[in-house]
């Protein structure tokens, strides 16, 4: 292979890698709110 | 990082006799109003969400980004009432998020307006489940299950694909994420006192592990290592034989405690590349700073004063 076909497949597979970092979200949680509406209701 | 607000259900209403409250459904307009407001992406329809039935809750949301969400209710012709599940991308993750609400005629059987018909749990969310693995290729499924504890359990041991669960019904509060079999029970908290966070992780497939075990072990074993280092600082200065036998046998104890730690948090460490979560409780008080034109809406609805403020 080329040296400027392998730096173009290098750069092709550079977002791959970039991309195996953990995916993170956070997951914010409510229930049983029971019509809650103030602090002490 | 990305944030998704979920509601797993009974948000609406106190008791199901509140229909007859004049200002339960003023309460139960300004809830909806402002988890729209707020972001909300879905809620699952608990049975004190249906206490002035299923168009007031349908015409409140439309329009909305907040869809109430139900696998298993039906109409009195089999027809499903609101959509099972919805799907959105966030954190590059693609989260299945489905609903699933009391089935009739069960144990602690759901109490369901006229003519709605809560399907058997399982299979309903089982077919969701399915759907959204092969269909939609979703990396994440959380069920917002508004049923009774026990069925939530069996629900999250058997629901093959679902990897968190989370329950209302009973108003259990705040707890631990339980591994049961299959998926993960979460409890999101209650009466608005709390909000549950959970901060996944995902790199590759495969069953989610709790951060929290190594992190509590890790921890434990720097406040060892702490009480160590006091214990030999005594050590240089003591002079009395007896006192420094039994400073080296507390020694000898901390250092085979700190050493159990370690292979504790090495054992519960997450296995890498994987898929790992943290579940912490944001805590309401009265340290919380309020909105003040959320609070000028609350205090329309209850004034300071009045029984419920």
């Amino acid at each position: 292979m080329s040296p400027r076909r392998l730096v173009a497949l290098a750069l092709l597979l550079l977002p791959l890698v970039a991309g195996a970092a953990p995916k993170k979200l956070v997951l914010l949680f409510t229930g049983d709110n029971g019509g809650e509406i103030a602090p002490c209701g | 990082m990305p944030v998704l607000a979920l509601d797993a259900g009974n948000a609406l209403f106190k008791s199901l006799a509140d229909g007859q409250d004049p200002t339960a459904k003023l309460r139960a307009g300004l809830l909806l109003d402002q988890m729209g407001a707020q972001g909300y992406t879905a809620m699952a329809v608990g049975q004190r969400d249906l206490v002035l039935g299923v168009d007031f809750l349908k015409k409140k949301t439309q329009g909305t980004k907040l869809t109430p969400v139900s696998a298993n209710l039906v109409d009195a012709k089999g027809q499903r009432l609101f959509p099972a599940s919805v799907v959105t991308t966030a954190g590059g993750l693609k989260v299945g998020i489905i609903g699933v609400s009391p089935a009739s005629g069960s144990d602690g059987a759901a109490v369901l307006p006229p003519g709605v018909q809560g399907q058997p749990v399982q299979p309903a969310v089982a077919a969701e489940v399915k759907r959204l693995r092969d269909t939609a290729k979703v990396d994440l499924v959380v069920v917002l299950a508004a049923v009774p504890y026990a069925e939530a359990v069996k629900l999250a041991q058997g629901a093959e694909g679902v990897d968190f669960v989370v329950q209302s019904h009973d108003g259990r509060g705040v707890g631990m994420a339980q591994r049961q079999g299959v998926s993960t029970l979460i409890p999101p908290g209650e009466r608005g006192r709390q909000v549950a966070k959970l901060e996944v992780s995902v790199e590759g497939t495969g069953p989610f592990s709790d951060q929290s075990e190594a992190n509590r072990a890790l921890e434990s074993q720097r406040m060892v290592e702490a009480n160590i280092t006091r214990v030999k600082e005594r050590l240089k200065t003591e002079k009395d034989e007896a006192t420094r036998r039994s400073l080296q046998e507390t020694l000898t104890s901390f250092e085979a405690r700190r050493d159990a730690l370690g292979r504790t948090a090495a054992a519960s460490a997450p296995v890498k590349p994987g898929r790992t979560y943290l579940l912490s409780y944001v805590q309401l008080g009265a340290d919380v700073a309020s909105d003040k034109a959320v609070q000028q809406q609350v205090e329309r609805v209850e004034p300071p004063g009045s029984a419920g403020h």
